[in-house]
């Protein structure tokens, strides 16, 4: 092979290997450093540039939230439990069956509006603006990924659902 | 004793050297040369004379070899290569690290039972 070629393809692979090298050492470096000392709102300071102020507001509403959401799953829990007994066995879908299914719904409507309730009292504890992008952020990101999920499956041949 | 005199006269002996010199040079054959011989000999010359060129793309691959090799701009490279990949890597350690930040604030207030 001509000794040219070789010096450059060696170059080449020399030049790939200290960008790739480097890109990762940083990467993993960075990424271990941000990620040491973080709590659960550390994304809301960093994302809606928060005073401490403002950030130790938010702390309490979390810190009161965090009780009544556990409860909440735990009711979410219980009654999945319920529903799966009732479904257990059987090959059609029994009374009982679709009771448990309505609380089911019902729990988690209560939930997801206790979390939206919860959202709008953060957001206004934000200045106005950075108040209103979080809530779009969190209904969102909460609640969008319904959205896609049924409009994916509206959209998907021979699976086609009518809108009621 | 009459001695026989070996050696003729050395004024004849010149004479006939010249006589010799003389007859060889009419009977020497001298090839005519080709035509434009000079011309051919001058160019041969400078071609000899002129740098080695290699041809099309290898002259290139040769040049740009040669460019890699210099060691100040090798090092100037590296460098700069070292210095683009850590940002890149600086700047999606911290993307990455801001979106495991959302997911745990998203775990935190909305179980994934109720997205």
């Amino acid at each position: 092979m001509n000794r040219s070629l070789v010096i450059l393809l060696g170059a080449l692979a020399l030049c790939a290997a200290l960008l790739g090298g480097s890109y990762a050492v940083s990467r993993h470096v960075c990424q271990r450093c941000m990620s040491k000392s973080v709590s659960d709102l550390d994304w809301l300071q960093q994302e809606f540039h928060l005073s401490d102020a403002e950030l130790a507001r938010i702390q309490k509403l979390h810190e009161g939230y965090l009780p009544k959401c556990a409860e909440m799953c735990a009711e979410i829990a219980a009654k999945k439990s319920e529903l799966e007994t009732a479904l257990n066995g059987t090959t059609n879908v029994s009374p009982v069956a679709q009771q448990k299914l309505a609380e089911l719904a019902a729990l988690r409507a209560q939930c997801q509006a206790q979390m939206l309730q919860h959202f709008t009292e953060v957001s206004q504890t934000m200045p106005p603006e950075q108040g209103r992008r979080y809530l779009a952020e969190m209904q969102r990101l909460t609640l969008g990924l319904h959205e896609q999920t049924e409009s994916s499956m509206s959209g998907s041949a021979g699976h086609e659902h009518h809108q009621h | 004793m009459n001695k026989e005199n070996i050696n003729p006269d050395p004024g004849s002996a010149e004479a006939g050297d010249v006589k010799l010199g003389a007859l060889l040079r009419t009977s020497r054959v001298s090839p005519e040369l080709p035509p434009r011989f000079q011309e051919g000999v001058w160019r041969r010359i400078e071609e000899a004379d002129a740098p080695v060129k290699s041809t099309g793309s290898i002259a290139w691959l040769d040049a740009l070899a040669a460019l890699v090799l210099r060691p100040r701009l090798a090092l100037a490279t590296a460098a700069v290569l070292m210095v683009a990949g850590a940002l890149l890597g600086v700047r999606t350690g911290s993307q990455v690290a801001h979106q495991d930040a959302q997911a745990r604030y998203l775990a935190a207030v909305a179980p994934n039972s109720l997205r």
